[in-house]
């Protein structure tokens, strides 16, 4: 009798999972209610300029958002003028799909975000952004990672609890050994090799890997895995639903898959992308205009992708955060450009998002800058992850996922029941017992 | 001791305060108490848990000749292993010698790789950067055409890790072309890559890093590509200077934050021992000026493509430097050729740079006492022609290299030009031939594609960065590729039953042959086993197999070969 579970399920199985190829998985629980959403992390490689995305349009912020970018300012009239989001704030028109998502109560902006972490090193705030441990590096665990691990128990017949699109792992699935990283599906699959000797090539190199538990074999195994699950599911034709339209470039592409991963109910919990270029020196107008444009209409093509009726109403079980590792520098430079700066601009996207605006604004007076030159940071990120742990993916174990982080209040950004948090990292805390600091390597099978 | 235990208490957790003023006030708080865990922590060597033990290896010691050719070369080719043993009595001479040996790249005889390249038929790669910049440039040219100096410069990467017996040149052009990352492909960068790999990566891969770091800064596409060329005293950019300190000099383990510099603890010098943003806006501020020849100066195409230095771009007031002072007034560039001075001296990059050759030679968590010495070495020689190559020879020298077999995974270019080498193939590499470019994409699709991280860090150098299902299927697929046929030339890539002597042919011997070839040690006898068992297909192991008449058994071999590139084993260094 064959048993479907996640690691090498295909061992022995496969007539059966062949069996079940380009169906859905309707025996799990995707669509019942009381079960956990989607996660779906997206983020802004080298610092989004909020700033420019959300400018202030009206009083004192105004004109001090003036006088500090006299070239790189998005204008109150005029063309290319900024949408009005409410009295205070505009919308860049690079933007306007995130505008009709924020109307219709989809979308949820929380201001000035960021670390407490003084830095404005790209690759240490994202090593802490993304191991959930401001100030401390080389976390061998992602926050994700640990969000999956504490979470309540992933059922055994999920196929693919987490799937990360792109060449590499992010940092915040560092340490998960069951993700699906993948760049291009079509691709993705062991189809080289002498054709004759492909079948049995597979099941020699599966029992290589099974052989061991070292990082090499746990990985293989997952990579099998993954390779299977690909192969098996995702290698089809896909058709948007509701005549959503994806941006033809890497970004779209990436959430097209994510959606039809979705679809296919493998029992997906955790999804990340990245959409890198925002480190915006100098020349930025151009390159901020198209990374804009990218972001939102692909944003705006999943939703509306997931956006259909009745059991295919899958934004109700969407909750996407847009995150990036820090603003802008308030002023703009002498190039167009602008430098690494401080707080920052977080998005949620949720059929269960509360929309409107969220945080405290720290406002852009000289003396309410951070340092007297960028944003100040008014809420911890993990406080807006947190919230999604909690109301949306039923964990409160902050403790686990964000060690040392308390305190935790709703801001009331997306619906849900709120628990406890629990902020005891206790045993199995991943952070401080776990192989890279015993050295031993059956930590690392888990 | 551990950082995040004591940092643990340390981080803040209140919620967003009511008012900005708060908020500032809160925040200026928390910045002192940092300041102060952060110097505990630094001075305690906490800053970075880099030495912490890997994973136990798997599998047991090699011989040092396989050890050796997986760390300072991309794998053995045939040869290489029979060769070391012959290079004297006991290991101890021979690792020596073959380091010595690889160390004085001009003493290896490389003619047979330089035939390869010759026959390429390669047209960029000796252009001065002048004639790159005119013709590839200011000629109105397609993108083909303009891209071509980096397109020839990622094939003959390629063609070098698989034939040049500089092998050890070869690691070390790759470890400072990660340093000092640039995306090739930008507007200016890729016409100009040429110029970038030979004048300055390949020119000072084994000299001396002060030379280099200068080399780099004033290098057309590190100033494009970080900005510098634009940067004034009206207008600084701090793009490149903070990614100087950061990645290319002091490092992010000395990054101290934006606290203020008098937090920053001082050595017996005076120096700061690490930097904060104060040091970058000074650093910026000390570059400023530092640009690209061209008249008007936005209209690059009107210049040669060199460094430019503009004194009235100079922002010449004083300058705050890990608290050395640089006068206000000082000569044209000297500014920043003391910044350089001071950087290239300081023992924060010494460690550094240090540490990060450990990892690439070594392992991923290199034992501190290696990085100490090869430190050491740095600083004793910071004046010396060979500064790089004597640092390398005390880490290659170490008993740490010696004791540390399965500290690294091969990332999928190793892993690519491993194969290669081992399989002693002789693959094109030049662009539009359709067996080359095909490999191209593949590579590409690895995510290990040369010169195409985007971020200025260089791609990631931890096993766990590279052991994810995206990398590791995407190599499979591509080592599974090179033993498969190519049908249109209607050949094997790589036609390993003509790489095979012709005495061996039972699955016993074929396997334990192609094991020796690829791997240079055994496995277990459980591993071999089941490789014996795909060989041979249910027919006795002992008995000739048909390999010379039945394309199947030739097709067999091959997929074999495959699997063994496909094997754990093969992943480790």
């Amino acid at each position: 009798m064959c048993e479907i579970s996640r690691r090498g399920f295909m061992v022995g199985c496969s007539a059966a999972i062949a069996g079940l190829a380009g169906s859905r998985f309707n025996s799990l629980a995707f669509g019942a209610p009381g079960d956990q959403d989607v996660l779906l992390v997206v983020f802004l490689r080298g610092g989004m300029d909020g700033l420019n995305l959300m400018p202030p349009i009206a009083g004192a912020d105004r004109g001090y958002y003036e006088a500090a970018r006299p070239d790189l300012q998005v204008p109150v009239s005029g063309q290319g003028a900024a949408l009005p989001l409410n009295s205070q704030f505009g919308w860049s028109p690079d933007a306007s799909p995130l505008l009709d998502l924020y109307q219709n109560g989809s979308l949820s902006l929380v201001v000035a975000t960021g670390m407490d972490e003084p830095n404005r090193s790209h690759f240490e705030s994202m090593e802490f952004m993304e191991t959930g441990t401001p100030g401390v590096a080389h976390t061998p665990t992602g926050w994700l990672t640990r969000h999956l691990q504490s979470s309540v128990e992933i059922p055994e017949e999920v196929i693919m609890p987490s799937l990360s699109m792109g060449d590499l792992q992010p940092t915040s699935l560092r340490g998960d050994r069951e993700t699906v990283n993948i760049n291009d599906p079509s691709t993705f699959s062991l189809d080289t090799g002498p054709w004759l000797w492909r079948g049995p090539q597979r099941a020699a190199v599966r029992s290589l890997y099974q052989a061991d538990s070292t990082l090499v074999h746990v990985t293989g195994n997952q990579a099998l895995d993954a390779v299977d699950i690909i192969e098996l599911y995702a290698t089809g034709e896909y058709t948007p639903s509701n005549g959503a339209v994806y941006p033809d470039s890497d970004f779209g592409d990436h959430l097209q898959v994510i959606a039809q991963m979705i679809k296919l109910d493998l029992g997906l919990q955790v999804a990340t992308l990245d959409l890198g270029g925002w480190d915006t020196h100098e020349g930025q107008s151009w390159v901020l205009s198209s990374l804009l444009a990218d972001l939102s209409s692909g944003l705006m093509a999943l939703y509306t992708d997931l956006d259909g009726g009745g059991a295919q109403n899958f934004t109700q079980k969407l909750t996407l955060v847009v995150q990036s590792e820090f603003g802008r520098r308030f002023a703009e430079n002498a190039d167009n450009g602008t430098d690494h700066g401080h707080g920052n601009l977080m998005m949620v996207l949720s059929g269960n998002a509360a929309g409107g605006i969220h945080g405290a604004w720290p406002g852009l007076a000289p003396g309410q800058l951070f340092e007297g030159y960028d944003l100040a940071v008014t809420t911890d990120y993990r406080r807006v992850l947190s919230e999604i742990l909690i109301r949306r993916l039923g964990n409160n174990k902050l403790g686990l996922v964000f060690p040392g982080y308390t305190g935790y209040q709703p801001l009331g950004v997306v619906s849900g029941t709120d628990l406890t948090p629990d902020y005891k990292g206790g045993p199995g805390s991943t952070i401080f017992a776990d192989g890279f600091e015993s050295g031993d390597t059956s930590a690392w099978s888990g | 001791m551990r950082r995040h235990r004591l940092r643990r208490t340390d981080v803040d957790t209140r919620e967003a305060p009511t008012s900005a003023h708060q908020a500032r006030a809160a925040a200026l708080e928390r910045t002192y108490q940092r300041a102060t865990a952060m110097r505990t922590a630094r001075s305690a060597g906490e800053r970075s848990r880099l030495s912490t033990p890997p994973p136990a290896s798997p599998g047991t010691q090699p011989p040092l000749a396989v050890q050796a050719w997986n760390r300072l070369a991309f794998g053995p080719a045939p040869g290489d292993l029979a060769a070391f043993d012959g290079l004297g009595p006991d290991d101890d001479v021979r690792l020596t010698a073959l380091v010595d040996q690889q160390l004085d790249p001009g003493s290896i005889s490389d003619t047979a790789c330089d035939a390869k390249i010759a026959a390429s038929g390669y047209t960029t790669l000796n252009k001065s950067l002048s004639q790159l910049w005119a013709d590839h440039v200011v000629a109105d040219v397609e993108w083909s055409d303009r891209i071509r100096p980096l397109v020839e410069t990622i094939f003959v990467t390629l063609l070098r890790g698989v034939h040049s017996r500089r092998q050890l040149f070869e690691v070390l052009a790759d470890f400072w072309h990660n340093h000092f990352s640039i995306y090739g492909w930008g507007f200016y960068e890729a016409p100009t890559w040429v110029h970038y790999d030979r004048d300055v990566i390949r020119a000072n891969a084994l000299g001396n890093f002060r030379t280099l770091l200068e080399a780099v800064a004033k290098s057309t596409p590190m100033l494009i590509y970080l900005d510098n060329y634009l940067s004034s005293d009206d207008g600084p950019n701090e793009n490149y200077a903070r990614e100087l300190m950061e990645l290319h000099a002091l490092g992010d383990e000395n990054y101290y934050g934006t606290i203020p510099r008098s937090q920053v603890p001082v050595d017996g010098n005076g120096l700061q021992v690490g930097f904060v943003d104060e040091d970058v806006f000074a650093v910026t501020r000390a570059l400023t000026g530092w640009s690209l020849d061209a008249d008007p100066w936005w209209d690059l195409e009107t210049g040669n493509g060199g460094y430019y230095y503009r004194h009235d771009w100079h922002d010449t007031g004083e300058k705050n430097v890990l608290g050395q002072i640089l006068p206000a007034g000082q000569a044209p560039e000297k500014d920043g050729l003391d910044v350089l001075d001071i950087l290239a001296s300081h023992p924060g990059t010494a460690k550094f740079v240090c540490r990060k050759l450990c990892r690439r030679l070594i392992g991923d968590f290199p034992p501190e006492t290696v990085v100490d010495a090869a430190a050491q070495t740095f600083l004793a020689n910071t004046a010396a022609s060979d500064q790089i190559a004597r640092v390398v020879r005390t880490i290659l020298l170490s008993s740490e290299f010696r004791s540390s077999w399965a500290a690294k995974i091969k990332r999928p270019f190793d892993i690519i030009v491993s194969s290669l080498r081992a399989a002693n193939a002789d693959l094109p590499f030049i662009e539009d031939h359709p067996e080359s470019e095909s490999l191209d994409w593949r590579f590409y699709q690895t995510g290990h594609y040369s010169f195409a991280w985007h971020p200025p860090n260089g791609y990631p150098d931890f096993a766990e960065a590279w052991v994810s299902s995206g990398p590791r299927v995407m190599t499979w697929r591509l080592t599974n590729w090179l033993v498969d046929y190519n049908w249109t030339d209607d050949e094997y890539r790589i036609d390993l039953r003509a790489e095979t002597p012709a005495g061996v042919r039972s699955a016993n011997a074929l396997v334990d042959y192609w094991l020796d070839r690829v791997l240079g040690r055994t496995i277990s006898d459980s591993d071999r086993t089941r490789i014996v068992e795909f060989m041979a297909q249910g027919h006795n192991p002992d008995l000739d197999l048909p390999l010379d008449t039945d394309d199947d058994v030739q097709s067999r071999l091959q997929s074999m070969v495959g699997l063994l590139f496909m094997s754990p084993e093969f992943q480790w260094r």
